[in-house]
């Protein structure tokens, strides 16, 4: 793993995951660290095992769900979907992002 | 962190293996797969699995994160620490058992004392607003007094103060049960006593208005206890009759369980006042009253002073006014308060020498656990961390040592109440109730914080590299120096304790040598009281007193028998005024009547002219006896050399309700004084009358036996049963036993604090013999050494008890001084006694002494027989 990748921006994790899910439907854990990786393209370094506290934070407030299933190794895991408040949150989150984005941008903008 | 997320938080708590169990099974279902993948990208399974786990994370770090996350972290740290705490406990059972039990000692002690101070001090009385109950007196230069039945008429028409005035006044009398009669106690109160109290009842009523008036049909209310014990808790109780003294009475009502049982009467009945009791002279009530609501017990002063001038042209003793006083604060008379204090004192002295014990125990404890402590700082477990699980320990063992002190405390309760009942009022209501509970909760937190900071501070402090590379060789160190404080402040503590009880035990024994002025030895006593009904008058009642001594005089194993109103001892219930007709100011003196055996009976002797004579009876010259008191008096202040032969004026207390008539009697007797008001009280003037000349009906029997008192007992009982089956003999009591019981006041603060001295006297010598069998331990290698280059086991011995002694003497001085301090305290409590007694502080500090060296002989004696080439080898 090369020294220029940054870790994943603080905060956004949930907001990854829930968007995860959202699109891809309920999946298990191993899987949603994947897609993020994927999608990241190595940009961002994630410790696989950090989505696990954040999966059960989330799931704590209610925005995720859990299921037994069966994985791809014949093992039994826990396969995570979004439920109804997840959904919402997961508008108000990209739209906080959206707005600290936008700020942020503004202000490099004035800036230069 | 949300509160939504707490219930599921706090169930993670309880789920805990559960939930770990899972986050296992996900972490290697994550890495399996991430195996697999890496696997199909063409890596080697070594180079694979590497690859899952790097990708992965710190996975230990992940799981702290995760529990962190699930629940409390602090609380789940906390059911750790318990559960640590536990099994610690467990792994050494003997000081589990030694500190649990100092604990439960102290918390045991100290939650059965509390009860009674509560009870007794601290709670409101347990009847409805409380602070509205008063008790009404007239007062006089000399204190209260009680007040006239016309006055007491006064006091009840004063509606805009009073809700509810009621008279209440004890009776014995003698209840027909089928079988042998039985005597009872109860009071003749007003109709709207029970309003004074604002009690209902559980059965029934209570008196109706009016049932006090002449005429009304005899009706009697129960206390639940009695209706209970007498009548197995009969439902159709109301459909029943009591025959008090021969006459039928309804019972109407019974009263609700509580105060009303731990008072001495178990009847209730309506107080109807005589044609001859409707007078303004004789003082024989004490009134209590319930105030309006709104009215300040200051308010009602004020208003019974304007009555009281008011009143002016009828009531003679024209210095004397009315007062209101709040109801509880008779019922705690100064003796008891200052008893009850100074045990409580006590009991908290032996709590903090327990819980110095204890701290000293965990001290040392923690000297062999520093390693321990250390190597989980090592591995990351912060101070602050550590503290709390040391803390979480000391709470374990306050808790078990709570929880078995409260046992302990319910268990001398129950064996103190019948013990101490007597002594306390009848509100007193003596249980393990929650304030209790709560006092013992307050007491385990205080007690945590006195045995759990200090050493859990101090355990968890120290370098850690100088606890690790220090070893267990010959550290006493600072450690030491607190625990030997400690030791010294417990041996402080006892001997304050101990020279209280020294005091105390001192004060006893000189009490119980006061002379009496009587005989006591084989002589009983018991009570009769003449019910109005088969004694109407007064002249019936002086032939049952001839008649009663004539028979006892004949029972086997009798020598003399008498008649007497009160004993020995056991006050005089009048006092009156002896009228000298050269005087202006008459003379208050105790009125004592008895037969004329009595002085004989108890052996007093006459010092001038003689006693009282048989032939001192109805229609012969009225005649009063005084005793030295009344004479020196008369000298010293009047002037008058020989009483005898003189006629004095007397107002003289009727039969019943015959009210008290001025009689012109003549001294005919100086007798020498006995002790009327208790050893402790100096004698009273006292001024005895012929029962014959001016019968009374509640009387004593006073009869000295040839042998054994208690042996001619059924004769007795026979000889008055064949004068009147109907009669029941009370309080029978040997002298001895009258004697034991006016001195209770003094006795049971004395062996509460004696107890407790010697408790605190072993805890200190435990604390001591613990501090110096650890010194012992610790400092083998240097015994060892010393005794190598040539000391003697008698040297190593004399080094230890010298060290003790040094403790010892520090300890003892701390504990003189604090002696000192607490003189006043004790004052008050003490009988011709200095508190600052040498003799009995003496023997305090010995008694300390020996017990404390025989606390540091077993240690030193261990440390004399350390045999030095075994120490230096095992250290190398």
């Amino acid at each position: 793993m090369s020294k220029e990748k940054a870790d994943v921006p603080y905060g956004t994790l949930d907001l990854l995951i829930l968007k995860t899910l959202a699109t891809l439907g309920p999946m298990h854990g191993y899987r949603i660290a994947r897609r993020i990786e994927q999608v990241a393209e190595n940009l961002v370094r994630l410790n696989q095992g950090s989505i696990y506290p954040a999966l059960m934070r989330l799931e704590q407030q209610g925005w995720i769900r859990t299921q037994w299933g069966i994985s791809e190794t014949k093992r039994k895991v826990k396969f995570y979907s979004l439920t109804k408040a997840g959904l919402k949150q997961l508008s108000i989150e990209i739209a906080s992002w959206e707005r600290a984005t936008a700020l942020v941008a503004r202000f490099l903008e004035a800036e230069s | 962190m949300k509160l939504h997320s707490m219930p599921g938080r706090l169930l993670a708590l309880f789920r805990r293996r559960k939930l770990d169990q899972e986050v296992d099974d996900e972490i290697l279902a994550h890495l399996e797969l991430a195996e697999l993948d890496a696997r199909a990208a063409g890596l080697t399974p070594e180079e694979s699995r590497q690859a899952a786990r790097r990708n992965f994370g710190g996975i230990e770090q992940m799981k702290e994160d995760h529990r962190d996350h699930r629940s409390v972290p602090w609380m789940e740290n906390l059911v750790r620490d318990f559960r640590y705490g536990m099994g610690s406990l467990a792994r050494d059972p003997g000081f589990a058992v030694v500190a649990i039990g100092l604990l439960a000692l102290g918390i045991g002690a100290n939650s059965a004392m509390f009860s009674i101070v509560d009870a007794v001090l601290l709670k409101p009385l347990p009847f409805p607003e409380p602070e509205r109950m008063v008790r009404l007196w007239e007062s006089t230069p000399q204190g209260h007094n009680g007040t006239t039945t016309l006055t007491f008429l006064d006091w009840k028409r004063q509606d805009d103060l009073f809700d509810a005035v009621s008279v209440e006044n004890n009776e014995k009398v003698t209840m027909a049960t089928g079988g042998d009669p039985i005597r009872v106690s109860g009071k003749e109160v007003s109709a709207d006593y029970f309003q004074v109290f604002g009690v209902r009842p559980q059965i029934g009523r209570t008196f109706a208005r009016g049932e006090d008036q002449p005429g009304a049909a005899r009706v009697v209310v129960l206390s639940n206890a009695f209706w209970r014990t007498q009548f197995a808790s009969d439902p159709g109780i109301l459909k029943r009759e009591l025959v008090l003294d021969g006459e039928p009475h309804r019972i109407i009502g019974v009263l609700p369980t509580g105060s009303f049982d731990r008072d001495d009467a178990v009847f209730w009945k309506p107080m109807i006042f005589a044609p001859d009791q409707m007078n303004r002279g004789q003082h024989w009530l004490t009134p209590i009253a319930r105030l309006r609501s709104g009215v300040t017990i200051e308010q009602a002063r004020a208003k019974m002073t304007m009555l009281r001038a008011s009143l002016n042209a009828v009531i003679y003793q024209k210095d004397w006014g009315f007062t209101v006083e709040p109801f509880a604060r008779l019922l705690v008379g100064d003796t008891l308060r200052r008893s009850i204090y100074l045990a409580f004192g006590a009991v908290l002295m032996v709590l903090l020498i327990a819980c110095a014990n204890v701290a000293n125990l965990m001290l040392t404890r923690g000297t062999t656990r520093r390693k321990e402590m250390a190597v989980r700082a090592a591995l990351g477990a912060s101070r602050s961390r550590l503290i709390v699980q040391l803390l979480t320990e000391s709470f374990v063992l306050c808790l078990l040592g709570g929880a078995a002190g409260v046992a302990l405390g319910a268990l001398l309760l129950h064996a103190l109440t019948p013990l101490v009942r007597a002594t306390l009022p009848f509100t007193a209501d003596l249980s393990m109730d929650l304030r209790v509970l709560g006092f013992a909760a307050a007491a385990v937190m205080a007690v945590l914080i006195l045995t759990g900071l200090l050493p859990s501070l101090r355990t968890s402090f120290g370098g850690l590299s100088n606890v690790l590379n220090q070893a267990a060789r010959g550290s006493s160190g600072s450690s030491a120096t607190v625990r030997r404080t400690i030791v010294i402040g417990e041996v402080a503590a006892s001997v304050v304790l101990i020279c209280g009880a020294a005091l105390l035990f001192k004060s006893l024994e000189r009490l119980q040598e006061v002379d009496a002025g009587v005989r006591i030895d084989r002589v009983i006593t018991m009570s009769i009281d003449l019910p109005s009904s088969a004694y109407p008058s007064p002249r019936s009642a002086a032939r049952f007193y001839e008649t009663v001594v004539q028979r006892l005089q004949a029972v086997p194993g009798v020598e003399q028998a008498s008649v007497s109103q009160g004993l020995p001892l056991q006050g005089v219930q009048w006092g009156e005024y002896m009228r000298l007709p050269e005087v202006q100011e008459p003379l208050l003196v105790r009125l004592k009547f008895v037969d004329s055996w009595y002085f004989r009976t108890l052996q007093i002797p006459v010092e001038a002219g003689r006693g009282l004579e048989y032939t001192d009876r109805a229609g012969a010259p009225p005649v009063v006896v005084i005793n030295q008191e009344v004479a020196r008096y008369l000298s010293k202040t009047l002037g008058i050399a020989n009483p005898v032969g003189r006629m004095v004026g007397i107002d003289v207390p009727g039969y019943g309700p015959i009210p008290e008539a001025l009689v012109k009697v003549q001294i005919v007797g100086i007798i020498r004084s006995e002790r009327t008001a208790g050893l402790n009280a100096p004698p009273e003037l006292v001024a005895y009358m012929p029962l014959a000349q001016s019968p009374q009906q509640d009387i004593k029997l006073v009869i000295r036996t040839l042998s054994a008192p208690a042996a001619a007992m059924p004769a007795i009982r026979e000889a008055v049963r064949q004068i009147d089956p109907n009669l029941a003999l009370g309080d029978v009591m040997t002298m001895k036993q009258v004697k034991e019981q006016s001195v209770l006041w003094a006795r049971q603060p004395t062996w509460v604090v004696g107890a407790f001295a010697v408790v605190a006297a072993l805890m200190a010598a435990l604390g001591l013999y613990g501090v110096l069998a650890h010194a012992v331990t610790q400092q083998r290698r240097e015994i060892g050494i010393r005794m190598a280059v040539g000391a003697s086991s008698g040297n190593v011995l004399a080094h230890i008890l010298r060290g003790a002694l040094s403790m010892l003497i520090v300890g003892l001085a701390g504990g003189l001084a604090g002696a000192f301090a607490l003189t006043r305290v004790l004052k008050s409590l003490l009988f011709q006694v200095s508190a600052l007694d040498p003799a009995a502080l003496a023997v305090a500090c010995v008694l300390m002494t020996l017990v404390g060296i025989l606390a540091a002989w077993i240690p030193a004696n261990r440390a004399a027989r350390v045999d030095p080439m075994t120490v230096l080898r095992d250290e190398g």
